[in-house]
């Protein structure tokens, strides 16, 4: 965990599926990710349609492909959001106390092969999100899988851009 | 005869008293904020002056708790938030909590098909809902996705995220643990709506008071030890400066009504004089009073602390009249030789106050009106009543050497004549020369409010998110419905121009209460059941939503179309209702609706769109019109100064007949009146026209003392009497300057300025007068 800390910039790409009840067949986005330390993240989700959300410090511009619709919001407007992008973002800058303060935080297995399990810490977003678990190797996010309170859950495999 | 003349004054004197004691015994005092806008104002400021009396803006009161860790505000806010909300004097309590948001959350989806104004014959055929879907399976994919998904099999039409798409952009405050709290996180907020109008001061004190208590009920256990409570609105300026007011003019009529006993008592030495003297000002300070409650029917707490300045202004006749009253003579000969020259002070002092009377501002006709009628009546009585109170044989005794002492200081004072003239040319100089406004060009700054309640009320709304609006559109009609209608016509034509970014959104009461015209067709819109079944199964072509999961969408429109039309009273509990309520107005002769808009870039194309628009919408710019409004204040006390200035020197020529004399009686005043305002400047200050009020007060007063130079100086008998009329002169310099020097602090931004500049300026016409005739006085 603590070796995130020492990485400054990294890319990668990523495919991300969503399984709800509402739905017969599961959701397929995928596009790339860029971070850089140590608190700038941008997702670029490239398919079905082109999507960009832009996080830097507490600022996020959310920007979809087609209207040209720009939105920027503040995060501590937002706690839910707020409590869902720093389980990625304070992972990968290996910023313990962040995710200490929106959720319980186990970590499990060893240096090479390991599992972070966050579960939400505030009751209202507890009713959305149950658990987030976070696989990874070294120095390395694998995959994202969300499970939402209802069933509904996403898992979003991540593999290393190494050009 | 004599006797009965005597006891006729007096017998006169205490009926007129009885009369004034009944009337002030029933007075009733308020401290209306509108007391200084203007009596006829544009159809604007009157709209601005309503809102402010009664509007829903005027029952607003904004609650901040601070003093500890964002945990213990937050609790303590929903605390308090559970006990106001059981009591009956407030309307609407809202800390941002999730019940209320719930409310307002569950009232939109409960009507969203007849508030959505994308609800039309298209957006429900087969390719209405497709593309609906569509956009909704988009969405379920972003980060938002986690919290429609519920909603969707609800409303796949997305009339809800079409109706929050038309809030964005209003900011909502910062919240901690569900509770909003300033984004610095060190106040939790709350926002309460009384029930009692804002210039009903009884019952918004009441409801202040009330808060206090819950909270200190809510808060009595130790976690919540060191907070401490705020709060502000128009209710709670109302109050405060009622009680500031009040305060300022008990408080200081005390201590002015001691420092000038004191004085009389060093002067006179005599404890009958002391009690003598303050006949006239008591006389005086009730019949004003009686005078403005029987004009105006309220007395404004500001013309009580205006009162202060009687007591240094009426007891000036009685100090002429002692000072004057020599063994030997008749008391009732004491005042026959100067009479003439103080009825013509008293007359200019009155043209100095007349302006203020004829202002179009009832807070200063109050003042003027009070002054004029105080004065007058105390110069009666110590003309007509005194001389009969005091024994035949009574006689004062000034010691000799405080005369001889005043007439030496005006012996040396013409040696100061080439001081004050470099003085008054250097005064002069430095106006021309002073940078920067001279004028003070903010309506706020006559506010006659203090500026920590001003300072707490900003900081309370910047944290709430109360926007600055500076631009609104005025809707009149004849009916509620029909300032709706025409709201929904010109809401059209704004969406247009925020679509080319003249402008960033607007809020519109149409927005929460559709005109009924609308919501039917509206209504009318949705498809009949069995339709609607159909074009959603073509819809749901090629879509991967699982068959059956819009049961409830179906029945809600079947439901919708059974449900009776949106009403005031169903919005009344929810934060739109209150929003609703604060957009709309009923008038005298109609309805109006108030159109807030947002981020304007440009105010001319929204100018030309209301144009064709009918019932002839108004674009309300703010800022001019407070500008305009201030400007109305600076010409209309220009020009009222200046008439009240025309006014001291025709006065004068009249009665005195002679170019020179008027001008050695001016010149000294004049003088002054540079050098006061350089003073003033000099201190860092802008000019208010308050303190234009205050330079003709100085004038008026001054006018006084220049006027016994010049009669001095033209008799030629130099007796013992003449050295009394200069040392009274002196006493009612003084007795003058305590009272208006302590209205200086005041506090109250009104009051402070005109003492400051009178207390300067009728120190200044003194000490000019001596220096300019002393030669001629102390031969």
């Amino acid at each position: 965990m603590r070796g995130f800390a020492q990485i400054k910039n990294s890319r990668a790409t990523f495919v991300e599926h969503k399984y709800l009840s509402i739905l017969k067949t599961p959701l397929e986005y995928s596009g790339t990710l860029t971070y850089s330390a140590p608190g700038h993240l941008e997702k670029q989700t490239l398919r079905p349609k082109s999507e960009s959300m832009v996080l830097d410090q507490n600022i996020l511009v959310v920007q979809s492909g087609e209207a040209h619709q720009k939105r920027t919001l503040s995060l501590q407007d937002y706690p839910t959001l707020w409590a869902f992008v720093e389980s990625f973002r304070s992972t990968l800058a290996g910023d313990i106390d962040t995710l200490n303060r929106f959720y319980h935080v186990t970590l499990e297995g060893h240096h090479d092969q390991w599992l972070l399990i966050l579960r939400p810490i505030d009751a209202k977003i507890k009713n959305l999100v149950s658990e987030i678990r976070i696989n990874g190797s070294l120095e390395q996010i694998d995959t994202i899988e969300i499970r939402e309170s209802g069933g509904d859950y996403s898992v979003m495999n991540i593999s290393k851009d190494n050009s | 005869m004599k006797r009965f003349n005597r006891n006729w004054a007096i017998a006169t004197w205490l009926f007129f008293l009885a009369i004034c004691i009944f009337v002030v015994s029933r007075v009733q005092i308020g401290a209306d904020l509108s007391a200084f806008l203007p009596r006829t104002p544009t159809p604007a400021q009157q709209l601005l002056s309503e809102q402010l009396r009664d509007g829903v803006f005027s029952r607003l009161m904004l609650i901040g708790i601070e003093g500890g860790t964002p945990d213990a505000l937050s609790q303590a806010s929903k605390l308090l938030a559970l006990r106001l909300r059981s009591e009956p004097g407030l309307s609407l309590v809202n800390n941002g909590d999730e019940d209320s948001l719930a409310r307002d959350q569950a009232f939109l989806l409960e009507n969203r098909y007849l508030l959505s104004s994308a609800v039309t014959p298209e957006h429900f055929t087969p390719e209405g809902l497709h593309s609906a879907l569509e956009n909704s399976l988009q969405l379920l994919g972003s980060p938002a996705g986690i919290m429609i998904k519920h909603v969707i099999p609800r409303d796949p039409s997305g009339e809800m995220l079409h109706i929050l798409d038309g809030f964005a952009g209003q900011s909502q405050p910062s919240a901690h643990d569900g509770v909003w709290v300033s984004r610095d996180g060190k106040r939790a907020l709350l926002l309460a709506q009384t029930k009692a109008p804002g210039f009903d001061i009884d019952a918004q004190q009441h409801i202040i008071e009330l808060i206090h208590t819950r909270f200190t009920e809510a808060t009595r256990s130790s976690e919540f030890a060191g907070l401490n409570l705020v709060i502000s609105g128009p209710g709670v300026f109302s109050v405060h400066s009622r009680d500031h007011i009040k305060g300022v003019a008990f408080n200081f009529s005390i201590i002015t009504s001691i420092l000038v006993s004191i004085m009389l008592l060093l002067v006179y030495r005599s404890w009958r004089v002391l009690a003598l003297s303050l006949l006239p000002v008591i006389s005086g300070t009730l019949a004003g009073i009686a005078a403005v409650s029987v004009g105006y029917g309220i007395v404004y707490g500001i013309t009580l602390g205006f009162g202060i300045t009687l007591i240094g202004e009426a007891v000036d006749y009685a100090i002429f009249f002692f000072t004057r009253l020599a063994p030997g003579k008749p008391p009732g000969t004491a005042l026959d030789k100067i009479w003439p020259t103080l009825r013509l002070g008293v007359m200019t002092t009155v043209c100095g106050f007349s302006p203020m009377f004829l202002a179009d501002f009832p807070g200063f006709a109050q003042l003027g009106l009070f002054s004029v009628v105080g004065l007058i009546v105390a110069v009666l009585v110590t003309r007509w009543v005194l001389p009969n109170l005091v024994p035949g044989n009574f006689a004062t005794h000034t010691p000799a050497f405080l005369s001889a002492w005043v007439m030496r200081l005006i012996r040396q004072a013409p040696r100061l004549r080439p001081v004050v003239l470099v003085a008054v040319l250097g005064a002069a100089l430095f106006i021309t020369l002073h940078q920067g406004p001279v004028w003070s060009d903010n309506l706020s700054s006559l506010s006659p409010l203090m500026d920590a309640d001003q300072r707490l009320d900003q900081s309370l709304r910047r944290d709430i998110g109360a926007p600055d609006v500076r631009y609104m559109v005025i809707v009149s009609g004849k009916d509620r419905e029909d300032v709706l209608e025409r709201s929904e016509k010109l809401g059209a034509q704004l969406d247009k121009l925020a679509n080319n970014q003249t402008l960033t959104g607007y809020d519109s009461p149409a927005r929460y209460l559709p005109s009924e015209k609308t919501q039917r067709a509206r209504l009318e819109a949705l498809p009949e059941p069995a339709k609607l079944q159909a074009n959603l199964r073509h819809a749901l072509t090629g879509l991967p939503f699982r068959e059956n999961l819009f049961g409830p969408f179906l029945s809600d429109v079947a439901a919708a179309h059974n449900r009776p039309l949106l009403t005031p009273e169903e919005l009344r509990g929810t934060n739109l209702g209150l929003q609703t309520e604060s957009l709309l107005a009923q008038r005298k002769d109609g309805w109006i609706a108030i159109l807030p808009l947002r981020g304007v870039t440009d105010a001319l194309p929204i100018q030309q769109a209301l144009a064709n628009q009918e019932g002839r919408p108004v674009l309300l710019d703010l800022q001019l019109e407070s500008d305009s409004l201030y400007q109305t204040y600076v010409h209309e006390a220009i020009k009222l100064s200046a008439l009240g200035a025309l006014a001291i020197v025709l006065l004068m020529f009249v009665s005195l007949r002679s170019v020179r004399r008027v001008a050695m009686v001016l010149l000294p005043l004049a003088a002054a009146v540079i050098i006061t305002t350089a003073i003033v400047l000099a201190s860092g200050q802008k000019l208010l026209i308050f303190h234009l009020i205050g330079l003709l007060l100085a004038v008026a007063v001054g006018s006084n003392y220049s006027l016994f130079f010049d009669r001095e100086s033209g008799s030629d008998d130099h007796d013992e009497n003449s050295q009394r009329t200069m040392l009274s002169l002196l006493v009612a310099n003084i007795s003058t300057i305590i009272a208006f020097g302590m209205l200086a602090f005041s506090g109250v931004p009104l009051l402070t300025a005109i003492g400051e500049t009178v207390a300067i300026g009728a120190f200044l016409s003194l000490l000019f007068s001596a220096v300019l005739m002393g030669q001629r006085v102390a031969r």
